[in-house]
């Protein structure tokens, strides 16, 4: 479905991701880890062109993304992307910000997207916050407001950019599960994560980045027990 | 102490009749200012050096030079440069209107920066186009977090508008000072003036801290 080839990314000098190429098929979801720095975030926001490569190339569905000619808007339709940090719409309700970009985007009518927004919220638990504002809800709570809020665009894949780290611990579980759900949908989903526990459950495949470098790439019991590379050795050592 | 309110008595209504002139350049002014100066807000920040220059150089005119003089040089100046002499409201709008669309679109600037960097992300990560974020996502918020400063400039406004006098606008400044010269006494009628304005500047305060209350409905 994604097939990334020799992606670069600078910033001025500073060489951030240093080529890297895998493919990630339909429904399939991987868990992109390593340490601060690596790169993992970077790798992220090129694959919906938050950032634009420097050099190398991405194909969704056969379509070169990365050319001159790209229509980034059409891209983003398809990519769902949920941030550590939400980022909702603070001046609309929940239900606006579910109903928000549909409507804008894709033309959905009022009636439409409401009644999708609302079934979404059911599925994350959320049904009776529609009509708050973000600063009403937990951290949490806003997260899962924010996957809903992606899925309401009906994206094909689903890009998660350290989703719990800014949750305080008893609220990571609640957020984990949505995405657990998620997952077995057959939603095609790349998830920057430090909960190992949660990758090694949940993820198909395991990238390991470190220095802007896809230094390791296996499934997770694999990884987790026994990793191949002497850096992504040290790293599971700090971690686990 | 020698005050005879008695005597401009008779001239209060006459005075009083320049509200809704003071009123009508303020508001026409505060449109043209609030508009261009979004418009002037987002030249500034965008990526294309050029237009950031354009609005600069904007601001830096209105801000760097009198606003009496550009009232002048506007109105007195209309006949040599568009071959018509325009009417004094006109010159009056224009003057008022482009000179606080300077100050606005710095205010706005401002505004748009403090949003939080993720809300352009966020917006963008759904596929909204750079007009709709703008619009419907980031102003909203920028606005909400200026209103006490637009509220300042529309009170500046507001008073500063008194400088119409110079161009024969029949304003409250201008109707006060005619009927100092006409009754010889000064100080009475632009007393009352200042009471006017005072008012005008309250009802102004009190009406920004309700706008204000209805859109923190979301903290």
């Amino acid at each position: 479905m994604i097939k990334i080839d020799e992606l670069k990314k600078n910033y001025g000098k500073l060489e951030v991701l240093k080529g890297i190429s895998t493919e990630i098929g339909q429904g399939e979801v991987l868990a992109i880890i390593g340490p601060s720095g690596s790169g993992k975030s970077t790798f992220l926001r090129c694959i919906n062109l938050l950032e634009t490569p420097t050099d190398g190339q991405i194909w969704f569905k056969d379509q070169m993304i990365t050319g001159k000619k790209t229509n980034i808007m059409k891209v983003r339709e398809n990519v769902g992307m949920v941030f550590q940090h939400f980022h909702l719409f603070p001046h609309k309700t929940v239900l606006e910000n579910l109903t928000y970009a549909p409507m804008k985007v894709k033309k959905l009518s009022k009636a439409e997207a409401v009644k999708q927004a609302r079934e979404l919220l059911t599925k994350v638990g959320l049904a009776d916050k529609e009509s708050s504002y973000p600063n009403r809800l937990s951290g949490g709570q806003k997260q899962r407001v924010a996957i809903a809020r992606a899925l309401a665009m009906n994206p094909e894949v689903m890009l998660f950019d350290e989703p719990t780290s800014a949750l305080d611990p008893e609220m990571v579980k609640e957020v984990l599960d949505v995405m657990k759900s998620l997952a077995h949908t057959g939603m095609t989903m790349l998830i920057v994560t430090h909960e190992m526990g949660f990758a090694k459950e949940v993820a198909d495949r395991v990238l390991f980045l470190d220095q802007g470098l896809l230094v390791e790439e296996s499934a997770p019991e694999e990884f987790f027990s026994n990793p191949k590379s002497q850096r992504a050795k040290d790293f599971l050592e700090k971690v686990l | 102490m020698n005050l005879e309110f008695e005597r401009i008595i008779p001239s209060l209504p006459y005075i009083l009749e320049g509200i809704p002139t003071t009123l009508k350049v303020v508001a026409v002014a505060a449109v043209i200012g609030f508009v261009l100066g979004i418009f002037l807000s987002i030249l500034k920040i965008s990526r294309i050096k050029p237009l950031n220059w354009i609005a600069d150089f904007y601001t830096s005119i209105f801000r760097g030079t009198p606003l009496v003089l550009q009232l002048m040089l506007i109105y007195f100046g209309s006949p040599q440069i568009l071959g018509i002499q325009i009417e004094a409201f006109e010159a009056a709008f224009l003057a008022f209107g482009l000179n606080s669309a300077a100050y606005i679109s710095e205010i706005i600037r401002g505004g748009i920066l403090a949003v939080d960097k993720g809300q352009r992300e966020a917006a963008l990560a759904l596929g909204v186009p750079y007009s709709g974020m703008m619009l419907n996502i980031i102003l909203p918020q920028a606005i909400k977090n200026i209103l006490p400063s637009l509220v300042n400039e529309l009170i500046s406004l507001t008073k500063e508008s008194a400088v119409v006098t110079i161009i024969g606008l029949g304003d409250i400044m201008r109707r006060s000072y005619i009927v100092g010269g006409e009754t010889y006494k000064f100080f009475e009628p632009i007393l009352f003036a200042g009471l006017i304005y005072y008012v005008m500047v309250m009802v102004l305060t009190i009406l920004g801290k309700v706008i204000e209350r209805r859109m923190r409905r979301s903290d």
